[in-house]
């Protein structure tokens, strides 16, 4: 089940993510799923994409890394968003329950894009845009305008989310993830919904924006193909299956 | 590092404002519990209230009288008239003795009245009006003055008799109207009088000898002592100290008492009552609220997730349901307020024939309004608070992908 793109060798630099031995372990009803990281480490700018089948594991990564998602054990989990600044221990934060103090990074240093959605229905586009600029107490600098310009959303803007289409919403939540021009943009399946083409489209503006502003990108797909084309480093990973079929493991590396 | 408060307000309003349909409902929940209640406290303080205003107005619930003659002396009676709670007190002589038949120039008629004592700062009498004064001024009562045909300013002549060492004896004695007294401080005919007239009018009955007015008789020099006096308690609320202090002293007396305990415990009772049923329909309206907050963190579940994810902290989004539970209690107390007026206006114009003028039978001072709004605050913060706690636990992984 294993696959590998043309192997390429880590670009080292300033890691962002020094991950070694985390494991989420995730059981219900009996079926059990585990994710295993052995090593993973991220540069920074690093356009890395995580690309699997429906349910091995990518979301719970992903998670993860969002620090949404409290891992079971951590051999050693470092985050270390500034170029010249000191790492940062993830799992001391988990393990003493400073989860403002993890809000806080991620107010800061990280943007998501959900799969679907993740839109608040109350506020116009241009607000949900600019939502995470505006807890950030950042001004109002045309930014907003000239990204929904890009994402070509800018004759939106002044609309509520309910009154956009699927692939029109998945363009404002990429513009919500890069308006306050976070370090890392975090992206779980961000197409899924829309028909390849648009999925295409939208992804070519999302990769040359995060070109653009030398931003790390880190992104889920289940489907390789167009990913192909967009320059990712793809991540190893494996799945297996026990023989009574309860426990499902992934192991990712890179 | 939080985000500033004035954001979470905003964000939350807009919550609010989007989901105005749901907003509306609640408002009109908490109306509907409202409403009715302060039209409730308003019936019982306009009614309550007028009847204790009653008891007020009419200083002849504040009077205490012996129930039986006594012996009183002067000094007695003045430390009586001493203690705070007595703001009138004078002293009664014989009631045999107390009585004089008057004659004016305009009318025929020789109109017999009963004499009361009386004195500066009498309750009975209008505060505005002359007081008796002296031997020859006093103030007539309504019916008295009717008959005699005599207003303020007239004189009159007053005769008394007395069986005297075996001859029937008549005095007479030049009287002036001071003043006729309001209709209700005496029903019969009678005239309101010094206790200096009083007294000699009833030595001269004895037999005694009055220098002052030239009668004639026996020279006694006891001391004087009163079998009955007039008392006017402070307030409607001594009354019952007061007689209870007269009880220990030996003195039974008659008093308004028990109809003024009537209307307090009354008071009370329906006080009780009524906070009975505000305490169970805020409680109700309290638990309502809670349990449609705290549904209402399950329905906006992801929504706060998408918060937490762009970094809102569990304080900041305890926010968020005790913003939206404050605007509910606010403009659904708006709202019941209004409701109040309503119907307060239609039930004191339905009244209103049957009451005096500026009385009203349903109706809040503004300082109730004021406790309502609280009160009311106070449930939706408690409701609040819960969902508030639940909705700072929504972990966002679980949460983010739940649609
Ligand atoms: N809250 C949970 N409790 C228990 N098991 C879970 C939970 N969430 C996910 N899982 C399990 O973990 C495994 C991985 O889930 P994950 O969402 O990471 O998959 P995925 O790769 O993102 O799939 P997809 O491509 O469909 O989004 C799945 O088998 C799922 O059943
Ligand atoms: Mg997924």
């Amino acid at each position: 089940m294993s696959t590998n793109n043309s192997s390429q060798a880590h670009p080292r630099g300033a890691l962002v993510y020094y991950v070694r031995d985390v494991v989420k372990t995730r059981e219900s009803e009996g079926v059990a799923f585990r994710l295993k990281v052995p090593s993973l480490q991220i540069a920074m700018g690093e356009k890395i994409a995580l690309v699997g089948e429906s349910g091995c594991g990518k979301s719970t990564l992903l998670d993860i890394l969002a620090f949404i998602l409290k891992p079971s054990s951590v051999g050693a989990f470092r985050f270390r968003p500034e170029r010249d600044g000191d790492p940062l221990d993830m799992d001391a934060y988990w393990k003493a329950g400073r989860l403002n103090q993890l809000g806080d990074l991620r107010k800061r240093y990280l943007g998501y894009v959900m799969q679907t959605g993740g839109l608040l229905p109350y506020l116009t586009v241009r607000e949900n845009m600019d939502l995470c600029r505006n807890v950030l107490g950042l001004a109002q600098d045309g930014t907003i305008e000239h990204l929904a310009e890009q994402l070509g959303i800018a004759k939106h803007l002044n609309k509520l989310p309910e009154a956009l289409s699927t692939g029109e919403r998945q363009r404002v939540a990429i513009g919500r993830a890069l308006a306050h021009r976070p370090s890392i943009v975090i992206a779980d399946e961000p197409t899924a919904s829309l028909d390849p083409y648009a999925a295409q489209k939208i992804m070519a503006h999302f990769m040359e924006l995060v070109e653009e502003l030398n931003i790390t990108v880190i992104l889920a797909s289940h489907a390789w193909r167009h990913i192909k084309e967009l320059g990712l480093r793809r991540l190893h990973h494996r799945t297996f299956r026990s023989e009574d079929r309860n426990l499902t493991e992934t192991i990712v590396s890179g | 590092m939080g985000v500033p408060l004035r954001k979470v307000f905003a964000l939350a309003s807009r919550d609010y404002v989007h989901e105005w349909q749901m907003s509306v409902c609640f408002v009109l929940a908490l109306a509907a519990v409202l409403g009715p209640m302060l039209v409730l406290f308003g019936l019982k303080f306009g009614i309550v209230g007028a009847m204790i205003d009653q008891l007020i107005e009419d200083p002849g619930n504040r009077e205490i009288r012996p129930v039986s003659s006594g012996r009183y002396d002067r000094s007695w009676l003045e430390s009586v008239r001493r203690r705070p709670d007595v703001s009138f007190l004078v002293p009664r002589t014989r009631s045999i003795a107390a009585t004089i038949e008057l004659s004016s120039e305009d009318s025929s008629r020789h109109v017999r009245v009963e004499l009361i004592p009386s004195d500066q700062g009498d309750p009975m009498l209008s505060p505005r009006g002359d007081r008796p004064e002296g031997v020859t001024r006093i103030v007539l009562s309504r019916s008295a003055a009717e008959k005699l045909q005599v207003a303020a300013g007239d004189t009159l002549d007053g005769s008394l008799a007395r069986q005297y060492r075996g001859q029937k004896e008549r005095v007479h004695l030049p009287l002036t109207v001071a003043a006729v007294a309001p209709a209700r401080a005496f029903a019969r005919d009678g005239a309101f009088v010094s206790v200096n007239l009083l007294e000699a009018l009833e030595d001269f009955r004895d037999g005694r000898a009055v220098p002052r007015m030239g009668w004639s008789g026996d020279r006694e020099n006891s001391i004087r002592t009163y079998p009955s006096f007039r008392l006017y308690a402070r307030s409607i609320y001594d009354v019952a100290a007061l007689r209870d202090a007269f009880a220990n002293l030996g003195v039974d007396v008659h008093t308004h008492a028990a109809e003024i305990e009537l209307v307090q415990r009354m008071n009370r009772n329906l006080t009780a009552i009524y906070w009975i049923i505000a305490v169970i329909g805020l409680f109700g309206f309290s638990l309502s609220l809670g349990a449609s907050l705290w549904a209402n963190v399950d329905r906006k579940r992801k929504e706060l997730s998408v918060l937490r994810l762009v970094g809102f902290r569990t304080m900041d989004i305890a926010w968020f349901p005790m913003v939206q539970a404050l605007y509910t209690a606010i403009l659904g107390w708006a709202l019941a307020v209004g409701l109040y007026l309503l119907v307060a206006g239609v039930i004191n114009q339905m009244m209103a024939s049957q009451l005096g003028q500026g009385q009203q039978v349903c109706q809040l001072l503004p300082h109730h309004y004021g406790i309502a709004l609280a009160l009311t605050c106070a449930a939706a913060v408690i409701a609040a608070g819960l969902a508030g706690l639940r909705s700072a636990h929504i972990e966002p992984s679980a949460s983010l992908r739940d649609l």
